[in-house]
């Protein structure tokens, strides 16, 4: 099932390139698009009934924690892929991209699909490969407009994650050095199912400095502070729907590298060191993130800080350990995954509609799209933490863990911040969202898909946020089990 | 490694020279002079590799060593060439920090790295050796990104630093299973040529690859 999962959106990305019209590669890339979201679901369904699925001669695999990526890259692929249809679509008719750069688009989605689904089911620490592959391809699509401000965020965040990534090879290489020495030089000895076993016999010396390399490494690519310099250039420059997928998916899959390696190291290190080093890059992300939400001009920047700020609450929620803290960092991971994307698509019915990512210019947006408007402003509300939405329950259970296991001052300050960024959030959205509608926009949504999009992801907002489904609670509890 | 006697004079030899090919691409203004340095110094990398291949019987090894020939030496100085003459850049390269500091920094930096791997008790001989190589290297990559103008020599630093985790990993392991080798190799590969997809749309925005015009992104 592993190879189907990443042949679908492979072909889907080769015939994308190939097709004529505007149609044409619509169809093509939605049918890919469907057919990826339903082989995942079959893969989710699968790891849920062997636990753990191993094919290709040891190089992919698939156990919950994998399926759990699976399932979120399908799920925001899927949507992303539907928005792309009003979004794009909406740019070609205005001509801003003409069809060549729309198969161009087109087919490099589905390319960063694959990459990012390779990240979930690599068997290996070569993961490293997945995850760089990410941002060259993300580089490219971030170029698709090629205007001055696009091409210097696509440098900065070429360069920033390189090295960032050359890094986090380098823990790599130091992880395997501490393998090798106990189960010799085989082609297994970079495998998770091997690895994990014998991983409390590592050198703690080694896997201390592998565990810094990684965690500065990965984390550069999941926008941990001080290292997210490139995210809010890159995610605001990106085409909307790709930015969804940059900080809802691909922020992810770097904190899924880390999650993978803290597993190992800590059996090794003991928990103390990992996880304050989680703790402490996880604050500081949180808190770096509070003056620029407060004083944030630009929409789609207010985002991307936002970002960093949820990305230093899972590092946060898994530093806290703990049944509750990896739980509530698991669950915090889909639920940023869906309300993030959801903000990111009403920031780009905005952005087609007022054609200005400056807060200050858009106002009235709940008068002339009622529906992005009301969308967005719940979406808002969900992202800053508020009941009764999905991230409320995973924020409330990484404070419990916090304060049980008594990381007091850390989780105050982590309460501190989060009101702050509330207020600084809510007031910016809400000066967009109410208020006279500028002159000269029209009222009117921008096409029924994008608010198909928004209204799928708009579910899984409400419903997490009530009850937690139970296969899905099952789930987690053995990303849970895996992790720690 | 103990089991590399045979070669550790050779590599010993290999490892200084890599050394003395980045302190090259330090002391030098011009581009084409920092490409061949560059040049050389994966060649050298590509010997170590087959030193180490011959002295440990890995014949994976000798692929590596075959795969860095051709793609570093060969193929990725090609396509900084084919950048430089394409973009008709100066071919004198602006720097932050001169010629003569670069180079003192760089042997601190060296000087930094062996004693920071020396303390690692996990680590010893031949190893340890090449391995403090490899650090400085990575550090002198570092060093030239940030202290060169040019978009160009950017590029050239992160395939410094790619080279130094190179030799760590030979020297520490005897290379990583081939598998992940060829997918590092195909992702540096890739990662060349995006990058210089970008070096050129820079070129054509800005009408300069000169990094320090690229500051409209802030806050």
């Amino acid at each position: 099932m592993i190879e189907y999962l990443l042949l679908a959106p492979l072909l889907t990305s080769i015939l994308c390139f190939f097709t004529r019209t505007r149609k044409q590669v619509e169809t093509v890339s939605i049918t890919g698009s469907v057919i990826t979201l339903v082989f995942g679901l079959v893969l989710v369904s699968e790891v849920f009934k062997y636990d753990i699925i191993v094919t290709w001669q040891n190089a992919l695999f698939a156990d919950a924690f994998s399926g759990f990526m699976v399932l979120i890259v399908s799920i925001v692929g899927f949507v992303a892929s539907l928005y792309s249809l009003g979004y794009m679509g909406h740019e070609f008719e205005h001509e801003i991209i003409d069809d060549k750069k729309l198969r161009l688009y087109y087919s490099l989605f589905h390319i960063f699909m694959f990459t990012m689904l390779l990240v979930g089911v690599t068997n290996n620490l070569g993961l490293w490969i997945a995850i760089e592959m990410t941002t060259l391809v993300s580089a490219l699509l971030m170029i698709l407009y090629s205007t001055k401000s696009s091409v210097e965020a696509a440098w900065k965040y070429m360069i920033i994650c390189t090295v960032g990534i050359t890094f986090a090879l380098f823990g790599t290489i130091l992880t395997y050095f501490a393998a090798v020495n106990i189960l010799g030089e085989t082609g297994n000895a970079l495998n998770w199912t091997s690895l994990i076993s014998v991983a409390d016999r590592f050198d703690p010396t080694i896997m201390k400095l592998a565990f810094i390399f990684i965690l500065i490494g990965y984390g550069t690519k999941a926008g941990l502070a001080p290292m997210h310099t490139w995210l809010p250039d890159a995610h605001s420059e990106a085409p909307s729907p790709v930015s969804a997928l940059l900080s809802g998916v691909l922020l992810n899959c770097a904190m899924y590298g880390i999650i993978r390696f803290y597993t190992i190291a800590t059996k090794s290190t003991g928990e103390a060191f990992t996880s304050n080093l989680l703790i402490i890059f996880g604050l500081l992300s949180i808190g770096i993130a509070v003056p620029f939400v407060l004083l944030q001009e630009d929409y789609k920047r207010l985002l991307a800080y936002s970002s960093v700020e949820h990305m230093g609450i899972i590092a946060l929620g898994i530093g806290f350990g703990g049944m509750f803290g990896v739980f509530g960092a698991i669950l915090h991971m889909f639920n940023h995954a869906m309300t993030k994307s959801l903000m990111f698509f009403g920031a780009g019915n905005i952005l087609l509609k007022h054609g200005t990512k400056e807060i200050f210019n858009v106002s009235g947006v709940v008068k002339t799209m009622p529906m992005t408007g009301a969308m967005f402003v719940i979406g808002a509300l969900a992202i800053t933490g508020s009941p009764p939405f999905g991230i409320f329950i995973s924020e409330f259970t990484i404070l419990a863990a916090g304060f049980s296991h008594g990381h007091i001052l850390a989780t105050v300050l982590f309460l501190l911040f989060i009101i702050m960024i509330f207020a600084g959030f809510f007031n910016n959205v809400s000066k967009m969202a109410f208020g006279m509608p500028k002159s000269g926009v029209e009222k009117g949504e921008i096409s029924r898909w994008t608010l198909f999009s928004m209204g799928i992801l708009m579910v899984f907002v409400i419903v997490l946020g009530v009850y937690i489904p139970v296969p899905f609670y099952e789930m987690i509890m053995k990303v849970v089990a895996i992790v720690r | 490694m103990e089991e590399v006697i045979f070669g550790s004079n050779i590599m010993q030899l290999l490892i200084a020279l890599i050394l003395v090919s980045t302190f090259m691409i330090l002391g030098s203004t011009r581009l084409y002079s920092c490409v061949r340095a560059f040049g050389i110094q994966s060649f050298l990398l590509a010997c170590v590799a087959g030193v180490v291949g011959f002295s440990t019987g890995k014949y994976d090894l000798y692929i590596i060593a075959l795969l860095t020939l051709l793609l570093k030496a060969a193929v990725i100085p090609y396509i900084f060439i084919y950048i430089i003459r394409e973009i008709k850049v100066k071919r004198e390269i602006a720097l932050y920090v001169g010629i003569s500091p670069s180079l003192i920094t760089g042997g601190i930096l060296v000087v930094i790295s062996y004693y920071l791997i020396r303390s690692i008790n996990a680590i010893t001989g031949l190893s340890s050796f090449a391995l403090s190589a490899s650090m400085s290297l990575v550090s002198i990559g570092l060093f030239v990104m940030i202290s060169r103008k040019k978009a160009i020599m950017q590029m050239l630093g992160i395939l410094i630093m790619e080279n130094g985790l190179f030799l760590g990993a030979i020297s520490l392991t005897n290379g990583m299973p081939l598998l992940v080798e060829i997918g590092v190799f195909f992702d540096v590969l890739i990662g060349v040529l995006i990058m210089g997809i970008l070096i050129f749309r820079i070129n054509k925005t800005f009408e300069t690859i000169d990094t320090d015009k690229l500051k409209t992104l802030i806050g």
